[in-house]
């Protein structure tokens, strides 16, 4: 890590095993990880503190992770602008453009090995959206 | 919750309660009834462990938001002449809807600007008999200055006080089960709703109904305030986060 | 005093609206004359299928909510059946929604689970397993155990691995310790599996009183 102070990643997420290991292989690299169960926690977190980095999942109980997408960048910066990377199990190109229609700057394909999490969330975290 | 050493008999009182009061004989007999919620027991449970308190001033952040964002943001949008109307739901014995007025008194500077009702409803008659009463005890009051209790409340005997009349007659009492549509929707719009500690312990489908009842029940653009451990997240999606600096609450999306 | 009384208004509409009302608003009515049909028709068990045609042209999302609540209501199988078809929406909103509604029917849904289990589509199968979670424990160990053993997408075979996490008892040990047999070198469900299988032995062994 260049900077001294940690990137925090908000991990999206409302399997608790998925999170865990995103926070396990995270945390390990030096990132700083909270967690939300749904978009709608998501959000809750977000207005309140300050993030690097988003980790989406798009399936998940009360507000899903296109739907969270497309509410946050309808926010002013710099919250609108937060990048995000969806981690999604659906690989059918329908469902990716959803995704990147709503504002993912990534799209990655579950499951993924610790150390690509780490690369694709060091590289985001120097990305600004839009 | 966080248990000290300190507070193990505490926390083995509560356990001892809970077997003799659902009959089970054993400790792994009713960790198994726990860990099955039979009868819902883990709500059972967590009540014998959180005395659902209500005092006046309870939740003071809330109050300051109401005082501080809330109301300017509904008066940018109301129609000039149209009351603000705040809901306090459930009221129980009337601790929430009379400390709404007492804040607004107290510590809104437009207060002699506007008509402000306060409707306070419960599912419980009785406590709704004891609001209307407005008679309270120390631990009801401890949260409020000196000054305050001067100014609105009279004693009634040893450690009692009633709030005094006007206070009492400026707020509306009334029954309701929020998962009733009917009965709900006869309440009308609001600017801001207080809804506090109640919808976690309903199930999936009355959650759904009640939240879809109060969105009702607000004015868009209208202002929900949950308890403080309590979350949309889990709730329903109806409602778009609105993050101030004394609290998060939730709102009707405006036209 | 700014502080003024008044006792409610009595509701100025009928609380009670006919089914051909309901269902005429529906078909035509604007945003807020649906979502007041959709907050009765669950009084109208027969308006199922009228339901699940607004919900195929809905574009308000909070009507589209109660049109879901309306339906998880009913909670009869004609209401699961209009559900199912959303779980393969491309629109996410919409497959969300269906699972929760799904969740919030409870017996009503859980006869569909096990064949959502056994869907040619691994993301049905997936969302079929927050399903399972709602069921009957003996019931939603047995089915994602069942699982375990010949399910070939390994998300899947996570999602079921989560549900275990939760509500794993020993009986569920020998499936987990096949999965992970079969899918060795997949670090994710490796450590998902490690974690659910520590999670079922941490309980302590309870017996039914």
């Amino acid at each position: 890590m260049v900077n001294d102070t940690p990137k925090r990643v908000l991990v999206i997420d409302d399997a608790s095993l998925v999170r865990r290991y995103y926070r396990t292989a995270l945390e390990s690299a030096g990132f700083e990880v909270a967690e939300a169960l749904n978009g709608l926690e998501a959000l809750e977190h977000l207005l309140g503190g300050h993030f690097d980095l988003l980790i989406v999942d798009v399936n998940m109980p009360q507000m899903d992770g296109v739907s969270f997408l497309q509410t946050l960048r309808a926010k002013s910066l710099p919250v609108g602008s937060m990048p995000a990377l969806v981690i999604s199990s659906e690989t059918a190109p329908k469902r990716i453009a959803a995704a990147n229609a709503a504002g993912a700057n990534f799209y990655i394909v579950k499951p993924l090995r610790p150390e690509a999490l780490v690369e694709y969330a060091s590289l985001l975290c120097g990305v600004r959206h839009g | 919750m966080i248990f000290t050493e300190t507070k193990r008999y505490y926390v083995e009182r509560r356990v001892v309660d809970r077997m003799t009061v659902t009959g089970t004989t054993g400790f792994e007999p009713y960790f198994a009834r726990l860990r099955a919620d039979m009868d819902g027991e883990i709500e059972q449970f967590v009540n014998t462990f959180t005395i659902n308190e209500t005092y006046f001033y309870r939740e003071e952040h809330q109050l300051t938001c109401l005082t501080s964002e809330l109301l300017a943001d509904r008066l940018k949008t109301k129609p000039r002449g149209q009351p603000i109307r705040i809901w306090s739901v459930p009221c129980s014995t009337g601790e929430e809807p009379y400390s709404i007025a007492l804040w607004l008194l107290e510590n809104w500077q437009h207060v002699d600007e506007h008509d402000i009702e306060i409707v306070g409803s419960d599912i419980d008659t009785d406590a709704i008999a004891s609001a209307r009463a407005g008679v309270y005890g120390k631990r009801a009051l401890m949260r409020l200055p000196r000054p305050v209790v001067d100014r609105y409340f009279v004693p009634t005997g040893v450690d009692t006080w009633q709030i005094v009349s006007d206070l009492r007659d400026s707020v509306h009492f009334t029954r309701v089960n929020i998962v009733d549509r009917v009965e709900t929707r006869a309440h009308g719009q609001f600017d801001v709703i207080f809804c506090r500690n109640v919808l976690i312990y309903f199930d999936d489908l009355s959650r759904r109904t009640a939240a879809e009842n109060l969105f009702e029940n607000l004015y868009p653009g209208g202002f929900i305030c949950l308890g403080h451990t309590e979350s949309m997240s889990r709730i329903s999606p109806l409602f778009d986060v609105a993050w101030f600096a004394d609290a998060i609450v939730y709102r009707r999306p405006s036209r | 005093m700014p502080l003024i009384r008044k006792p409610p208004s009595a509701a100025d509409e009928k609380s009670t609206a006919s089914e051909s009302a309901v269902l005429d608003a529906l078909a035509r009515g604007n945003d807020d004359e649906r979502w007041a049909a959709a907050r009765v028709a669950a009084d109208f068990p027969d308006s199922v299928p009228a339901i699940a045609d607004a919900l195929r042209r809905e574009r308000s999302a909070v009507v589209r909510k109660a049109l879901f609540s309306a339906l998880a209501r009913i909670a009869s199988p004609q209401s699961v059946e209009a559900v199912l078809p959303f779980l393969r929406s491309d629109d996410a909103l919409a497959r969300t929604e269906a699972c929760d509604t799904l969740i919030a029917m409870k017996e009503a849904a859980w006869p569909s689970v096990a064949a959502l289990l056994r869907d040619p589509d691994a993301d049905v199968r997936i969302l079929a397993c927050s399903l399972a979670r709602d069921m009957p424990r003996d019931s939603a160990v047995s089915l994602c155990c069942e699982l375990l053993d010949s399910e070939p997408e390994i998300n899947v075979c996570a999602g079921a691995v989560e549900v275990l996490a939760e509500i794993g008892e020993a009986a569920a040990l020998p499936a987990l310790e096949r999965c992970a047999q079969r899918f060795g070198d997949a670090p994710f469900l490796a450590f998902s599996i490690q974690m659910a299988i520590d999670r079922v032995r941490s309980q302590p062994s309870v017996s039914r009183a």
